[in-house]
């Protein structure tokens, strides 16, 4: 177990530093002269070339990369900007702030909203694709089966603004969405993330409906699972003990790589909402072609969703003895 | 998104704003575009006229305190949603207009200006007893310092602090801020400015700037500058304490001078102002700081902020928003709500826009003029959302918000805003050239493939030729920048750092001032607008110099250097519970200086 | 020694009578395509510590008709008649409660598939220890104690160790062997064993067919062992029951069925089995064409399309009229043919293989 992890972190070292090389070289490489942004409204050359030289610009582009490494692990000193503590990875060009504090920074939002919307489509869509599959072909199914086609076709771009419309400001139910740290007010992180958790998780919880019942559907038609009934197990203990156990398997799976685009989905509603995590980051990086900070997200990105494939993976053989991490 | 395009001031902004102005139009020309002559005929229509009237101020309007504004009280916490954070406050990196716009709550200047009831503005002394004395015709300039000016520590500012906050402008990390100041303050404003002096920071200090006494400032400018009591109005000249000097970080947390002090600064999510006491309202004739907080958030985008200001709910009341304006796509709504329109504000902003004609490439006058002629300067319009939406049309260099701005319209743009191609065939004819070839660049964005359809067929029914040429909107800049570029017609923007003719014409139009990349993107090089031009510049009354101004900006057009596109236009809400909300066009967008809880 | 009675009587009071009754049992499966009789007009008896083999083709309606004793159908997709007796308590018609502490308590089974059959996701001491736990009310320890117990008498090695072992770390034999501890934890009256043996190595196979005959003589249990192997049954089985296309073809003991064997069908079963002392170029003769569709069933007898004889038994009836077995105790079988006209038929077979 513990050289398993120790390999696969490994790899995922490589693997991100592959990524970053790479999206180094493509977002560096751009016909653009980023050092323009640090230049007065009349930009005269001398002033273009000391803000290059300030900003580490004026090197190749391998030395260039090798000093953005090098930062992460001992920090770095721009004129521009002052020092950079590691680990450093550069500082905006659109904030001059940090792009590794302002990620920090933005963690927890990011964090919580897609933690919160795990748990809300985990457990939503599980139980009512566990209800779906439990009264098959009832009207309890049917309702579930039909809502999630409708979940499935909805958009956060779309729902977010109406619920918002409707529960914030005509019916006040419910507070704006914003963030508020859980070590500052608990109920209140959960009350103004709420609405953010529902509207990132109905598409997706419409689709681990379906899957749940599906896949119970055909858990339940396994031979072990006959066996299980002909040991006298109530059909209580068979559906939740064994049945939901192999409908894990690929559920679990499946949400591995759904990880991805639920980063996504965090995006939109952090848009939607002008909460200001990660996504927010990345969308107004992308806006003001903020080279660090789009380095910076990409990379973290890149590791949360490695690293969370490791978890998925541990977790797959915690849940199936079969699967052995070696 | 339109709001974008009103981020004046530096060539980053224009950047920015060339970019995203045609980005966020994009919302504005499809199918939802609110139709801008329809919704504004409800209104009156804005004039093109000198929106104020533009004057130095004397000692007296320089005291204070600020004449209060009727009905307003103290107390309360005012909030402001925007969607951007402020990128820079450190005063000498600061350019942008809504940069400056929150500066002016802790950043204090040599010089301001009082806007009062009727729309006139007034340049006054802000730090500085009056709007500073010249006795050489503008080449050296004194400034005394008002009694009772405090840091929010409570020391003194001193001239010795201003003549600091000079200096360090020369330091290489600030680059963003303007550099007239420092350009002027060297021994040869031909050499790079950072090669004759280095800034403070290694001990040695800037000898034309000379403070014989702890109240008095004295600026040796190496050429005669008369309106340089405008220039140090800007932000970018505002003070900074040399013991509380951060360097790269004061830019984060700058010290306040001015009736606020920061209490917390999240970069992207929120800045918290609290009152600085030891500011004193007698030594401000501008500010009135009757709120005792402000609460300010940004990452609010421009359709959730109008939804907001819509909804007026909670403490959205008293919210208004520096920079964003009302979504494009809500214009209309919002123009037919006379409960809206009453907590609404519109307005010039110091923005042009227009098309810079190459006239290195199309040397002949007439066919230039033909351009000007036949360009379809209302569909372009209607195409961006109308008059409210993006801005009235233009037809001439300067804005009305420059002061001895004169309406004038040499080819009948008003008149005709569709274009006219007869007349523009007529013009041709005199060239004897009827059908000349026309290349076309513009910014690849939807909108602006649609507005490069109507420019097409207006040029093409005048006779006209063209080739448009699509660009990359991240290195458009960078296409046009060149002087050998290969393009005749492409758009351009502009805003003046102070209203005076000589920042709004002379870097576009100095023949003496082409290079790569330089602001003369028509290459417009007529020795008698030159020399107009340094005529002006030597005028030490202020209404004189406008109205030479004025007749440089009808040479120009004369020459037809430029198709004026816009004068750009700003509209905005804010929350029912605020009073003394006002309009800024020096900056073109909302001011918080009267602002008060109801 | 006892024999298979037929009985003809129905009824609802049931006197001291077989352990086992099954009385015209009907099994029909709702499809899309249609309805699928699975098992048709099915009867027969089974006493306590014998053991019945069923015998025939897949789609036969063995297992199915066992999977009925157990309740295990889908009940929304099927139809059952007739009535399954286990002593006094008849099965079609009890709870589902009533079934849950039937099942794997009084009644047990085993699978083909003993890969497939047993959970992936628990190990093999949890899943004889919940059986036990559940019927018997036992503590975690007693059941991990009866299940080390099971393990050993069913021949596994180290069982203290194999108890805390996944499935997929036993081998075949192993795993088939762990389910019938699975199957006998509860000491159950009457164990059915589906094809047990079909998954494994010839070797394995005969070790758990000695496994089994060996607890039955230890428990006393009933066993129905369903296969569609002749050469099985006449080593384990006391009693025959040939079944085709959800019907009863023959019945009778072992010996009675495998030395004279009556119906058509069981001697195109019996010929398509190697034996020991034929000559090996003779080669096997397995029964031609294919079996029936139960969705729409030949009319007539089942087994006419197949068969080589019906014109013998007269010229309409094999294609018109279902036989129905005779006679109703004993050795019977369902055929229109003489019992004169099955000997010959037989002698003649016989000298043609010998």
């Amino acid at each position: 177990m513990t050289s398993y992890l120790v390999r696969r972190v490994a790899g995922a070292l490589v693997i991100l530093i592959i990524i970053s090389a790479i999206t180094f070289y493509l977002f560096y490489a751009v016909p653009r002269d980023p050092a323009r942004a640090f230049c007065g409204k009349i930009c005269p050359p001398e002033t273009l070339a000391l803000i290059r030289h300030n900003l580490g610009m004026d090197e190749p582009l391998f030395v260039q990369y090798w000093h953005w490494l090098v930062g992460i692990f001992a920090g770095r000193e721009f004129v521009q900007f002052g020092s950079c503590p590691a680990p450093c990875l550069g500082y905006s060009f659109a904030t001059q702030e940090p792009v590794f504090s302002a990620i920090v920074d933005r963690f927890p939002v990011t964090l919580s909203l897609t933690l919160g919307a795990s748990v809300v489509i985990l457990a939503f869509g599980i139980l009512t694709g566990m209800i779906a599959a439990w009264k098959v072909g009832q009207p309890l199914d049917k309702i579930a089966s039909s809502s999630s086609v409708i979940g499935a076709s909805l958009q956060i771009y779309f729902v977010g603004p109406l619920l918002a419309f409707y529960l914030v400001d005509t019916m006040q139910l419910i507070p704006r969405p914003s963030y508020v740290p859980i070590t500052e007010n608990p109920l209140d992180w959960f009350t103004h993330l709420m609405l953010p958790w529902v509207v990132l998780s109905i598409i997706f919880t419409a689709n681990y409906t379906r899957m749940t019942r599906s896949q119970m559907v055909e858990q339940l038609a396994e031979d072990y699972v006959r066996t299980a009934r002909a040991k006298g197990m109530s059909s209580r203990t068979v559906f939740f003990r064994f049945a939901w156990r192999g409908a894990m398997i690929p559920i679990i799976t499946i949400f591995g790589v759904d990880l991805a685009t639920l980063l996504g989905g965090a995006i939109i509603t952090e848009q939607t909402f002008s909460l200001h995590g990660i996504g927010e980051l990345a969308v107004r990086a992308v806006q003001n072609t903020d080279l660090p900070m789009l380095l910076g997200v990409t990379i973290v990105g890149a590791a949360a969703i490695v690293l969370l494939n490791i978890v998925v993976d541990v977790l797959y053989a915690f849940i199936d003895p079969r699967v052995r991490l070696s | 998104m339109t709001s974008h395009s009103r981020r004046i001031a530096s060539m980053t902004a224009v950047l920015a704003a060339g970019a995203l102005a045609l980005a966020g139009c994009a919302k504005g020309g499809g199918g939802g575009a609110p139709q801008g002559g329809a919704g504004a005929t409800s209104q009156k229509p804005l004039e093109n006229k000198a929106v104020s009237a533009i004057s130095v101020g004397t000692a007296a309007d320089s005291t204070g305190p600020a004449p209060e504004v009727p009905g307003a009280k103290s107390g309360g916490t005012v909030y402001m949603i925007d969607r951007d954070d402020f990128s820079h406050l450190d005063p000498g990196r600061v350019y942008l207009n809504y940069n400056s716009s929150v500066s002016k709550l802790f950043t204090r200047t040599l010089t301001a200006y009082k806007h009062d009831d009727s729309g006139n503005i007034k340049l006054v002394g802000d730090l500085a007893t009056d709007t500073g004395t010249t006795t050489d015709g503008g080449k050296t300039w004194k400034f005394t310092l008002k009694d009772g000016l405090k840091w929010q520590d409570g020391s003194p500012i001193t001239s010795g602090d201003i003549k600091y906050s000079f200096e360090r402008l020369f330091a290489d990390f600030i680059t963003e801020g303007p550099d007239y100041a420092e350009t002027w303050l060297v021994p040869d404003p031909k050499k790079p400015f950072r090669d004759q002096y280095k800034g403070p920071y290694d001990g040695k200090e800037l000898d034309t700037i000379e403070t014989p006494d702890d109240k008095t400032v004295v600026f040796r400018l190496n050429d005669v500058h008369p309106d340089f009591n405008f220039t140090v109005a800007m932000t970018g000249y505002g003070a900074v304490p040399k013991a509380h000097d951060t360097k790269q970080k004061y830019d984060k947390q700058p010290f306040s001078s001015g009736p606020y002090k920061i209490v917390s600064h999240i970069t992207d999510k929120s800045l918290d102002l609290e009152r600085n006491e030891h500011w004193d309202p007698k030594t401000d004739p501008i500010r009135h700081a009757y709120p005792d907080k402000f609460h300010m958030e940004f990452g609010i985008q421009v359709q959730q902020s109008t939804e907001r200001f819509m909804a007026d709910a909670g403490n959205d009341k008293q919210a208004f928003t520096f920079h964003n304006a009302v979504a494009p796509e809500r214009t209309q709504e919002v123009l037919n709500d006379p409960e809206l329109m009453k907590r609404s504000l519109r307005g010039l902003t110091p923005f042009t826009t227009f098309y810079n004609i190459n006239t290195k490439r199309i040397t002949d006058v007439n066919v230039r003029k033909a351009i000007i002629t036949a360009w379809p300067s209302k569909q372009i319009q209607q195409l961006q959302g109308g008059e409210v939406s993006i801005g009235k049309i233009a037809t001439t260099v300067m804005s009305p918000t420059v002061l001895g701005y004169e309406a004038f319209d040499l080819y009948g743009k008003l008149a005709k805003p569709e274009g006219d191609p007869e007349a523009a065939k007529a013009l041709l004819a005199k060239s004897g050239n009827p059908n000349p070839t026309v290349v076309y660049a513009y910014n690849q964005t939807p909108t602006q493939e649609k507005v490069t359809v109507a420019i097409k067929e207006a040029l093409t029914k005048a006779g006209f030729k063209v080739v448009a040429k699509p660009l990359n909107a991240g290195t458009y800049y960078d296409a046009i920048g060149p002087v050998d570029n290969k393009y005749d017609v492409y758009w351009g923007g502009w805003a003046a750092d102070w209203p005076t003719g000589s920042t709004a014409i002379q870097p576009q139009y100095d023949g003496r001032l082409i290079a790569d990349n330089a602001p003369n993107y028509t290459h417009l090089n007529v020795p008698e607008i030159n020399d107009a031009i340094d005529k002006a510049n030597a005028i030490t009354d202020a209404a004189e110099a406008g109205k030479a101004w004025a007749a440089i900006d009808r040479q120009i057009m004369d020459q037809a250097a430029i198709v004026p596109e816009f004068y750009q236009t700003y509209f905005g809400l804010y929350g029912s519970g605020l009073g003394g909300v006002k309009f800024d066009p020096i900056e073109g967008e909302q001011s918080a200086l009267d602002i008060y809880v109801k | 020694m006892t024999t298979v009675s037929w009985s003809g009587e129905q009824g609802t009071s049931r006197g001291p009578g077989p352990f086992l009754s099954v009385r015209d049992l009907s099994v029909e499966f709702s499809t899309e395509d249609g309805i699928v009789h699975a098992v048709d007009g099915l009867s027969f008896d089974l006493e306590k510590g014998t053991t019945l083999g069923i015998v025939g083709e897949s789609g036969s309606g063995k297992s199915v008709t066992n999977l009925a004793i157990l309740g295990l159908h889908d009940p929304a997709h099927t139809k059952i008649g007739g009535e399954i007796w286990l002593e006094d308590q008849e099965l079609i018609s009890a709870d589902r409660g009533t079934m849950e502490r039937l099942r794997g308590n009084r009644v047990a089974m085993i699978f083909q598939d003993p890969l497939t059959a047993l959970s992936p996701f628990h190990t093999i001491g949890r899943q004889i220890g919940e059986v036990y736990r559940k019927h018997k009310g036992a503590s975690k320890k007693e059941a991990r104690d009866r299940a080390v117990e099971m393990l050993r008498r069913v021949g596994i090695p180290q069982p203290e160790t194999r108890v805390d072992h996944y499935p997929h770390e036993f081998s075949g034999g192993m795993r088939q062997r762990a389910m019938i501890a699975m199957a006998l934890v509860c000491d159950p009256d009457l164990l059915i064993a589906d094809e047990p043996t079909t998954a494994l190595d010839v070797t394995v196979q005969a070790q758990i067919l000695d496994l089994l005959k060996e607890l039955q003589q230890q428990f006393g249990t009933a066993i129905i062992l369903i296969t569609h192997d002749l050469g099985v049954v006449a080593g384990t089985a006391d009693n025959v029951l040939v079944m085709y296309a959800g019907r009863a073809a023959e019945r009778g003991t072992v010996r009675e069925v495998l030395r004279e064997p009556r119906h058509p069908y069981t001697w195109g079963l019996l010929s398509s089995m190697p034996r020991l002392n034929s000559s090996v170029d003779v080669p096997l003769k397995p029964v031609r064409g294919t079996p029936p569709s139960l969705l729409n069933p030949p009319s007539g007898c089942p087994f006419h399309p197949r068969c080589d004889y019906s014109k013998l038994a007269g010229p309409e009836l094999c294609f018109n009229q279902r036989p129905s077995i005779s006679p109703e105790t004993g050795h019977g079988d369902a055929c229109y043919l003489t019992l004169d006209q099955k000997r010959e038929i037989r002698t003649a077979k016989t000298e043609d293989r010998a």
